[in-house]
């Protein structure tokens, strides 16, 4: 189970003075049941490359499978292919449109032709998945929440769709650290319990060293780096930062720490494991 | 420069009930400050910056910028040409199709003569690092090369103060970076009063003041070391304290003796390597 890209070409406005070659020869699997960070300056071709794992766009040249099956095509099967994927966009709460949280969140499950009961047990999944109690929310007009509470009425409306893979491009931007948290919390949880994979677009450093298993760097529309978080920020620190991208501050903290003479593993991730880490190499108890 | 007392911003919401945005808030900023507003989503923060160039009025108490009340309609473009707003998303803030003309916008608006136009486009540009860029398209640029053509856009305007309502919340690290370096010179070199929102709390370490609200009011405001070493309240209000406050919080908790004003990571490897 996964989303191939195949030596993935896409120019943005062909045969225009405006043509920019926004993929470069992209290939890559993205597998089931993984935790994938994509990060890369804007304009790197982060967003264009999603976008091509459902469909959104066409590769000028290349092929996209998702469980092997090619998504170009006109057929059902492709379309049930694309519909694999999930996608939360940024500023998910912008797209909400319904009168009602329900309403909103079932729009999803009931164009994917689901029957009547089936579509009532996604919207109560997928409510209590992103924590929104369903009595107290699900008549409310989505309008009246707050920021963080509307994007998780959108990212429900995509979790009802039962998606066997979800991407999200930047979840957290423009929420407190509360928020942050709890939506991250929301997104491991799918993760862990539906055994859904997560493709992360992200700005956030942090976010990328803490939640992801794998992480794409992308440049100039090709991948740069492919590999852990934590081989990536300790191994090519220099190369990130040449690319627009940083270290996580953990990380700068750490090498600040052991350029000092203190003993601090590499590659933690975060602030409870680096305390762990001091009292060790202090010897503190 | 800017004077806030006593100030309630109340409105009603679809449901007829009363939302109480802000209640009671009293601020002094002084000229030539750099403050820094923390606070969790809804706490108020957005509310409270669009007060300051009369974009909302308060419900009761008042708000004066260089001395103009803001319920005055007569004082309104006075006060909006002394203080200006940079918003979250780039995008939404870039009118024409040439980063000078972009610029020169304002200026032309506001009715300056045109002679005068081209030196104050020049000296905004140059201020925000963008001079190499005053012919290209803006909607080629990167994020943070936009929100900086969005804050000479303000400049050329030649105002006291300019408000920055989450500049950097959709910018790449590079983009954060460079918003952050051209605010601190807008203050140090041209003296211009900034007004800073952000959930980054490291961007907010560069302030004079940091400003926490919570559910309409000033819970509590300081330096950045007053803040930021008050770990749990900032927690408790869904906040998060820079990385260094936060460890040496945590090591503090466990029995180890730690200055209580560490926020940088300097401080913190110079506490624990003496």
């Amino acid at each position: 189970m996964s989303i191939n890209l195949t030596n993935v070409f896409y120019t943005y406005m062909t045969g225009t003075p405006f043509e920019r070659q926004a993929l470069n020869d992209v290939s890559v699997s993205i597998e089931k049941g993984e935790i994938l960070a994509i990060i890369g300056h804007t304009g790197s071709g982060k967003s264009t490359l999603v976008q091509h794992l459902n469909g959104l766009l066409k590769p000028s040249s290349g092929k996209v499978t998702i469980d092997d099956i090619d998504i170009s095509g006109r057929g059902g099967e492709a379309k049930k292919a694309r519909q694999q994927v999930g996608m939360v966009f940024q500023y998910p709460e912008h797209q909400i449109f319904a009168e009602t949280v329900y309403e909103d969140i079932s729009f999803g499950p009931r164009n994917r032709g689901f029957s009547a009961e089936e579509v009532d047990k996604q919207v109560h999944e997928a409510m209590a998945f992103v924590g929104l109690d369903f009595d107290t929310f699900a008549k409310r007009s989505p309008f009246q929440l707050s920021g963080g509470q509307m994007r998780r009425v959108a990212i429900a409306g995509v979790v009802a769709m039962n998606p066997d893979y979800l991407v999200l491009d930047e979840p957290s931007a423009g929420l407190d650290p509360r928020s942050r948290n709890a939506v991250f919390k929301e997104i491991l949880a799918l993760h862990k319990e539906r055994g859904i994979a997560i493709v992360l677009v992200t700005h956030s450093m942090e976010e990328a060293a803490k939640y992801a298993n794998r992480m794409l760097v992308i440049n100039k529309g090709k991948i740069l780096f492919d590999g852990k978080p934590a081989e990536i920020f300790s191994q090519h620190k220099d190369e990130l930062v040449a690319v627009g991208m940083d270290e996580p501050q953990v990380y700068k903290l750490s090498a600040l720490l052991r350029s000092k003479g203190l003993d601090i593993a590499e590659g933690i991730a975060d602030s409870a494991e680096l305390v762990k880490n001091i009292k060790k190499a202090k010897g503190w108890r | 420069m800017i004077s806030i007392k006593g100030l309630k911003h109340y409105y009603t919401d679809a449901d007829g009930k009363e939302v109480k945005a802000l209640d009671g808030i009293d601020l002094d900023i002084k000229k030539g400050e750099f403050v820094a507003i923390i606070g969790a989503n809804g706490s108020g923060k957005s509310t409270l910056a669009r007060h300051l160039n009369a974009l909302l009025l308060p419900t009761e108490g008042t708000c004066t910028v260089g001395g103009l009340d803001t319920v005055e309609e007569a004082n309104m473009w006075d006060i909006r040409q002394q203080v200006g707003m940079v918003f979250q998303n780039p995008d939404n803030q870039i009118v024409a199709a040439i980063v000078e003309e972009d610029v020169a916008f304002g200026p032309e608006n506001i009715g300056v003569p045109s002679e005068e136009i081209r030196p104050r486009v020049e000296k905004a540009l140059a201020a925000v690092g963008m001079t190499d860029y005053a012919k290209h398209a803006p909607h080629l640029l990167s994020g943070g090369q936009k929100q900086r053509v969005a804050i000479a856009g303000l400049m050329a305007l030649e105002p006291d103060c300019i408000v920055l309502d989450e500049p950097t919340a959709m910018l790449d690290p590079q983009g954060r970076k460079e918003i952050v370096a051209t605010v601190k010179s807008l203050n140090k070199d041209k003296g211009i009063t900034i007004v800073y929102i952000t959930h980054y709390m490291t961007e907010a370490l560069a302030a004079d003041r940091v400003v926490v609200m919570e559910k309409g009011h000033i819970r509590f405001m300081g330096t950045p070391k007053e803040v930021f070493s008050r770990v749990d309240e900032l927690e408790k209000l869904g906040l998060e304290a820079p990385l260094a406050a936060k460890v040496a919080s945590e090591l503090r908790k466990s029995g180890i003796k730690l200055p209580k004003d560490i926020i940088t990571d300097e401080e913190l490897a110079q506490a624990l390597c003496q």
